[in-house]
């Protein structure tokens, strides 16, 4: 990273962290051009490694097929002139009954069927019935056909409990995560600006 | 037309998605793999609209008058400088495209995520509270991840890792798949009332 | 007891700063989901042939760029054949970045050891799609190169042709990877996850939907023992000790503090009354 780029970026990055005293306008500038950036980043990647291979090279080197996703892709950018936007409610129909589609075989294998088959396959151990008793009383908790009383509530109750272990770990995962972002961009300042950290 | 017509797309499109599951035939597996591709045109064309949409927003806010408008000058400085040096010098290794998203965008998307290391720390302080047994369970099994998962922990007891190893394998997996099979038969029951017409968000709610 | 906030985020600077500054190097303990990774990978060889899918936002890359090293530094220890793609916009170009760079440590070619295929985006769309043709879902590579005259690609048709697919991801991409890969087309499956993701996925190693998980920056210390390599992820696992204390500190003390003044207030009223 050349020099004048690890003192940008280092600038930047202190302007992002002056948030943590208070909002200021250092802060908002350096905010609303990371939108600009992603935005135009956006723009550019979609354009040249989707759009310019996948359909105009395509259409001017006479594939005909390409006229359909032409013609569905002009009717979603229509979208954007109010009298005739609900053309591009076809487009969205296409992609969202598509989608659909093909999401009713996959989840109800990938997410129903084979992590049911899991839960049973191993329930003769003793860790595969706490397994076991914890999907079924966290199912149970979310079961509000029915009041919640009798039986139901012990049941529902340990299912809490399930959860909160789930919760908690998924808490701890998450300041993991948000720390190891924080060491990454203390390292920079310290060892790619100041060069008090050897890399 | 505009307002039947999609929902007999949607339903023609759907149901086909379903059947050719179980047909290999070839017009069917060459009909699928055309819809997949006109799925990623109509999404870039999609992305293109919010893009625009987006700029024309920007436009506005920076026509009207006060201290803030200097703000919106800057996003639209943003998205040109990336249009411009994309388009006109490429996005290849080493091109001005790829120095800005490595030197800016990058570095200021992880400094902006990091922000929340420290809402999450004075989050912790503030609201975690042990006081039902639901609560002293979610503050253990953060606090078994929180040490059990970093060298530190491990120091303390060789134990630990398999303290915490037995943690997230079987009750945090038990609750997991059950909100997983339960979302998967809920999404599962709304793609088929979407597919069927009875479900119409996506039209603008019309 | 209530204090201004920025004083925890000094602390919380400072448990991040002094281990930077001044390293202990404490041990990194290899656990048996790393492992399982690494000796999936390890039965792979220059006949074998990985999909790396690069699903993640740049807000993540100072967690999920070691993660990526490392499974890279040990697919081309391998002399494993690579085609990187990337289902996120922001993943594209951090994907060409990463696979240039470590394979310029092993002397890779473009071409022939690694190939780069760029972004594609409805990631269902694109996963299905590579099912049936990659070439039909990328008809060209990231710099416009046709797929027809890529070496490294004329024995690749779609997924019967790939050992094995590893999605480096910081949200729920791996969910799609599992569902339309592995459940429709038998796909193996390795997930390199941002440790925020590690508990949505579990469930998916335990049912062997996905055939190993590597998590977070922890997850990157542990590779690089195995590969004898340490880097940026053991670096930085003092600070991560660190910083994680400070935390279960000001959660206990935070409890602590909230009992004793709930205690106070119980006795006052009880002697009121």
């Amino acid at each position: 990273m050349s020099e004048l780029g690890t003192w940008i970026t280092a600038l930047l990055t202190l302007a992002i962290y002056s948030f943590l005293y208070r909002d200021n306008p250092f802060y908002r500038a350096a905010e609303y051009l990371l939108i600009g950036l992603t935005v135009g980043y956006s723009l550019v990647i979609s354009v040249k490694t989707v759009l310019w291979p996948g359909l105009i090279v395509p259409l001017v080197s006479g594939e005909v097929a390409k006229i359909i996703p032409l013609v569905l892709g002009g009717m979603m950018l229509i979208r954007l002139v109010p009298r005739l936007s609900s053309w591009s409610r076809i487009p969205l129909a296409v992609i969202v009954g598509a989608g659909a589609g093909v999401s009713i075989p996959a989840m109800l294998k990938a997410r129903v069927l084979q992590q049911m088959g899991a839960t049973i396959s191993h329930a003769l151990s003793l860790n595969g019935i706490i397994m076991l008793v914890g999907v079924i009383a966290t199912i149970l908790y979310f079961y509000f056909s029915r009041e919640q009383k009798g039986l139901l509530q012990p049941i529902a109750k340990i299912g809490t409990y399930y959860m909160m272990v789930f919760f908690g770990a998924t808490f701890g995962y998450t300041v993991m995560s948000r720390i190891s972002l924080l060491i990454g961009r203390m390292e920079f300042l310290l060892g790619d600006w100041l060069h008090l950290v050897p890399r | 037309m505009l307002k039947k017509s999609p929902i007999l797309v949607c339903a023609v499109c759907g149901v086909f998605m379903i059947t050719q599951y179980f047909i290999t035939a070839e017009p069917v597996t060459d009909l699928y793999r055309s819809v997949l591709d006109w799925m990623q045109i109509i999404f870039v064309c999609a992305l293109l609209v919010g893009i625009i949409n987006v700029i024309l927003r920007q436009v506005r806010m920076a026509s009207r008058p006060g201290r803030e408008r200097i703000y919106p000058f800057i996003t639209l400085f943003g998205i040109a400088l990336m249009v411009i040096l994309g388009f006109g010098w490429g996005i290849a290794r080493g091109s001005p495209f790829l120095w800005v998203f490595d030197n800016l965008q990058a570095p200021m998307q992880s400094t902006v995520f990091s922000l929340l290391a420290f809402y999450v720390a004075s989050a912790a302080y503030r609201g975690f509270r042990a006081r039902r047994a639901e609560s002293i369970i979610l503050v253990l099994a953060a606090l078994i991840i929180l040490l059990g998962r970093v060298p530190i922990g491990e120091i303390v007891s060789p134990h630990v890792p398999s303290v915490v190893g037995w943690v997230l394998a079987v009750p945090a997996v038990a609750a997991k798949r059950a909100i997983l099979i339960g979302i998967g038969l809920g999404m599962t029951a709304t793609a088929i009332k979407v597919i069927a017409g009875m479900e119409r968000a996506y039209l603008g709610g019309r | 007891m209530k204090f201004d906030r920025r004083f925890i985020f000094i602390l919380i600077v400072l448990a991040v700063m002094i281990p930077l500054l001044f390293p202990i190097d404490l041990p990194v303990a290899i656990t048996d989901e790393t492992r399982a990774v690494y000796d999936r990978i390890n039965v792979l060889d220059s006949n074998s042939v990985i999909l790396m899918s690069f699903d993640h936002e740049a807000s993540s890359l100072p967690e999920v760029r070691p993660l990526a090293e490392a499974v890279l530094t040990h697919c081309f220890q391998r002399d494993v054949k690579t085609v990187g793609l990337a289902l996120f916009a922001e993943g594209t170009a951090i994907g060409y970045d990463i696979l240039n760079d470590v394979a310029a440590r092993y002397g890779k070619m473009y071409g022939i050891d690694y190939v780069y295929l760029g972004y594609r985006p409805q990631y269902s769309a694109a996963i299905l799609g590579m099912g049936e043709s990659i070439r039909g879902v990328f008809p060209a590579d990231y710099d416009d190169t046709p797929y027809d005259s890529i070496p490294l690609l004329s024995g690749v048709r779609n997924y019967d042709d790939i050992d094995l697919v590893i999605s480096v991801a910081d949200g729920s991409l791996p969910t799609y990877w599992v569902e339309y890969a592995q459940a429709r087309y038998g796909q193996k499956i390795i997930a390199a996850l941002a440790a925020v993701m590690v508990t949505a996925y579990t469930p998916y190693v335990d049912a062997g939907q996905i055939d190993g998980l590597l998590g977070g920056l922890k997850g990157a210390a542990e590779y690089e023992k195995l590969l004898g390599q340490p880097a940026a992820a053991t670096r930085r696992m003092d600070a991560q000790s660190l910083a994680h204390l400070s935390i279960a500190v000001l959660i206990v003390i935070g409890n602590i503090i909230a009992f004793a003044v709930r205690r106070g207030k119980r006795i006052t009223e009880e002697g009121r009354s």
